[in-house]
């Protein structure tokens, strides 16, 4: 399963909207999928990813499935963002 | 307080409740918020790096939405944030201010050995913290903290009376004022990087 962020905006901020991205993901995209399902994030088009956001989506799905692979992300704020997480909020990819 | 925005802030923040001005700068709810960040975007990639556009934007965005975050249903009188922008030749800055709790209320209720604005405001900025615990939550400022660095730019922060000035390094004073809610001074110069 791949999801693009892309999609969910190019700026990506908040909290709130983070976790009505997770609930339409949870709906739409992983709904079903088993714990060791493969999941790619592409980051790809995102311009703009703060830590709140990335909270409420990438640490969920770290803790939801097992295999989780990043692409496209040089992003400088995504890639200061995922540091954040891995410090403190126990991310783990 | 020097003029321009960071006055305009200033007085937003500390004046009277039935006089708080609902210009330009002011942004009500959250969406509101979210949509000035967007044209700030826009504005500074005009002017400087891109990739260094969507760092400012993303603290900017951090610090605006703590506002929302920890004062939602509990604002002191006026809800909302004072948001506004200005681009120099010499220099970025960026204001913000809420008429919210502040941090030291904020954080007194999950870490009640606080005793004034001062450590809370650098509990704020190095632990991992949250007011909304039990919600996973308090990596923002890390955040914050860490890009104003690496940047190179300059961050005051006001809560109460303590202040926090991040650029290279972090100190906290306590201030001979007392800033009901939180004030927020990003500034940057480093535009050719």
């Amino acid at each position: 399963m791949q999801i693009k962020l892309v999609k969910f905006g190019e700026v990506l901020i908040s909290r709130p909207a983070g976790r009505e991205a997770f609930l339409a993901m949870s709906a739409y995209l992983t709904k079903g999928l088993k714990k060791d399902e493969k999941i790619t994030i592409d980051f790809k088009g995102v311009k703009v990813l703060a830590p709140s956001w990335a909270d409420e989506v990438i640490t969920k799905l770290a803790k939801e499935f097992k295999s989780i692979k990043l692409i496209n992300a040089k992003n400088e704020t995504v890639q200061q963002t995922l540091k954040t997480l891995r410090e403190y909020s126990n991310l783990k990819i | 307080m020097k003029n321009g925005i960071e006055e305009l802030a200033y007085n937003w923040i500390t004046a009277n409740a039935k006089n708080v001005d609902a210009s330009d700068y002011y942004c009500q709810t959250r969406d509101n918020f979210d949509v000035k960040l967007r044209a700030m975007i826009n504005l500074f990639k005009k002017h400087i790096n891109e990739n260094n556009a969507y760092i400012i934007s993303a603290i900017a965005g951090e610090i605006g939405n703590n506002s929302f975050d920890h004062n939602i249903g509990n604002w002191r009188d006026v809800m909302g944030v004072f948001f506004a922008a200005e681009i120099s030749d010499k220099e970025i800055k960026i204001c913000l201010a809420d008429r919210g709790q502040g941090v030291f209320k904020t954080l007194k209720k999950v870490k009640p050995e606080l005793k004034n604005d001062v450590e809370a405001l650098k509990t704020a900025f190095t632990e991992k913290i949250s007011g909304r615990a039990p919600e996973n939550r308090g990596n923002g400022l890390k955040f914050v903290k860490e890009n104003i660095k690496n940047k190179k730019m300059k961050l005051t922060f006001i809560s109460g009376s303590a202040q926090a000035e991040l650029n290279n390094e972090m100190e906290i004073t306590k201030i001979n004022k007392n800033i009901k809610g939180c004030l927020a001074i990003i500034k940057y110069k480093q535009y050719a990087n």
